[in-house]
């Protein structure tokens, strides 16, 4: 006998469907029966003006944090993996380490920061700026801050995988046949990255999509997203309609991340394909 | 060379934007005076005092870490398991089945905890320690089948089969031949586990009613006021993961490294 996949497969498994896929298939359930087989929880949805620009915010948040996370860290992987081959694991380092600080300790940081007592207020004092302090705690411009400081490192993160798997002969190619820095980058290693940076986008905008510590704890009331919606409706024991918003969440998050790959493979050319 | 002066100025902005809170932190958290300000006026080891000699804060830390243990512990035993079992089972099944065990890592948090807090309610099993370890182990799976994952892959199987031909029956083989090399990743693999479960917030909140973890904690003191305390407990445990995940990304690296090189 040999210990085959069976067994050794067998604890992730029920592990993995016991406490994630039963536990979504039940969300869904209980979404759709009210008691019974009906859309009223997602008519209620639908119906009322908040929770659809609830909704709506979250979308733009996400999509624009996670655009200003690519524009911001697009260079940074890309500063990284122009230095010699020695010096990347160390500027790797100096990005991992802000992301293996717990979510809730980061938010905590930024309210420190942000307050009305904290180091920006009293440096804009100091230097003459404001009489006052400003209120910068509670308001949509944190959330933004923070949320971009809390996902970046795994934007850099993709990106930068994506770019070692570039070979820098061919960047060295287009430079020996004539092309500038800017010309040998532009069209020899910005169209291969585009794909990267398309993955590194998603996987922000995932992320994103999900949160509700960050503005629960530096957002006004304003800035609720469909997280925070979430927690809040279980919390006053409205299961079924937490369950609504969160398949809302699940499935425009799925359908956005189907349009963006959609767009993506029209207007990207795949290395892969042009060689066969 | 412009170039590369002006890429190194934006890189080094955007290090020190992802340093920039947590640095003020820190010494903040050595302030003497009661509420936070910046830069404080006396010093003081008072937060760490209010943390450490707080029973309901060191409670909490506690819960926190003996359910991280044991959700890491059964995370990486399961992961690495199914890793082997995944390389064995027909090619057509591999891509459903290693997609179950890794879609905890992209399915937000938020819609998980509410389906484990339903599933656990149908049960009567709310309130429990061993249904939030549970559940934090099958989040933390999906990093342990990445870690020691990739680092199988860049195992040699003949190790295992040379085992097999002298004369060593299937678990021995793997336990001699297998595991050693992957020892590595499957700590790192661990230590990323641990920390998924000890930073879990909503999870938590959903399933515990009175017994807090650390994150609950933080999460229900921080609605109601900035309490300095947690400028300390942040400091400590910051201090703690860097170090813990700074040995875990060594480990994990080495491990890919020295295999893909052999």
């Amino acid at each position: 006998m040999s210990f085959g996949p069976r067994l050794t497969l067998a604890p992730a498994l029920v592990l993995a469907l016991l406490l994630f896929a039963v536990p979504v298939a039940l969300v869904f359930r209980e979404a759709l029966f009210a008691p019974d087989l009906s859309l009223a929880h997602f008519e209620r949805f639908l119906s009322r003006g908040v929770y659809v620009a609830v909704f709506g915010k979250t979308l733009v948040v996400s999509t624009a944090v996670s655009t200003i996370c690519l524009f911001a860290g697009y260079p940074m992987a890309l500063f990284i993996v122009t230095r010699p081959v020695r010096w990347r694991p160390l500027l790797l380092f100096l990005v991992l380490v802000p992301l293996w600080m717990s979510i809730l300790v980061r938010t905590y940081a930024w309210m420190v920061v942000l307050g009305r007592e904290g180091i920006v207020n009293n440096l804009l004092r100091w230097l003459g700026l404001i009489d006052a302090p400003a209120t910068l705690l509670f308001t949509t411009g944190a959330v933004y801050v923070a949320m971009v400081q809390i996902l970046l490192p795994i934007t850099v993160v993709t990106c930068y995988s994506a770019m070692t798997e570039i070979d820098p002969g061919l960047v060295r190619a287009a430079r020996i046949f004539g092309a500038g820095p800017f010309r040998a980058f532009r069209e020899v290693f910005l169209p291969l990255s585009l794909e990267g940076a398309v993955s590194g986008w998603s996987v922000t905008f995932i992320l994103a999509m999900g949160f509700f510590i960050v503005p629960a704890l530096v957002g006004g009331r304003k800035d609720m997203l469909l997280g925070n919606m979430i927690v809040n409706q279980v919390g006053q024991g409205n299961w079924g309609f937490a369950a609504v918003m969160a398949i809302v969440l699940l499935a425009s998050t799925v359908a956005l991340l189907g349009v963006v790959r959609l767009v993506a493979a029209r207007f990207l050319h795949s290395p892969r394909e042009e060689q066969a | 060379m412009k170039l590369r002066l002006l890429s190194g100025l934006l890189f080094a902005a955007g290090v020190l934007f992802l340093f920039f809170p947590i640095l003020i932190v820190a010494p903040m958290s050595f302030s003497g005076d009661r509420f936070l300000g910046f830069p404080p006026k006396s010093w003081g080891l008072v937060w760490y005092r209010s943390y450490f000699g707080d029973p309901v804060w060191l409670a909490a830390t506690w819960r926190s870490l003996r359910i991280a243990a044991t959700a890491s512990l059964i995370a990486t035993l399961a992961g690495t398991a199914a890793v082997v079992g995944l390389a064995r089972v027909p090619p057509r099944w591999r891509a459903g089945l290693s997609g179950l065990l890794l879609a905890p890592a992209i399915v937000p948090n938020v819609i998980v905890a509410l389906g484990v807090f339903i599933l656990a309610v149908r049960f009567g099993a709310t309130d429990s320690e061993a249904t939030l370890v549970l559940a934090h182990a099958a989040i933390g799976l999906p990093f342990v089948v990445m870690i020691v994952g990739a680092a199988y892959r860049q195992s040699d199987p003949l190790l295992e089969k040379a085992a097999r031909v002298c004369g060593a029956g299937p678990f021995r083989a793997f336990w001699t031949a297998t595991v050693p090399p992957l020892a590595p990743a499957i700590l790192a693999a661990g230590i990323f586990a641990f920390f998924v479960s000890f930073d879990e917030l909503v999870i938590a909140l959903f399933l515990m009613g009175g017994a807090e973890t650390l994150p609950v904690r933080i999460w229900n003191d921080l609605r109601f006021e900035i309490n300095p305390t947690i400028a300390a407990i942040s400091t400590f445990f910051v201090v703690v993961t860097v170090l813990a995940m700074g040995l875990a990304e060594y480990l994990r690296a080495r491990a890919t490294r020295r295999q893909g090189a052999a």
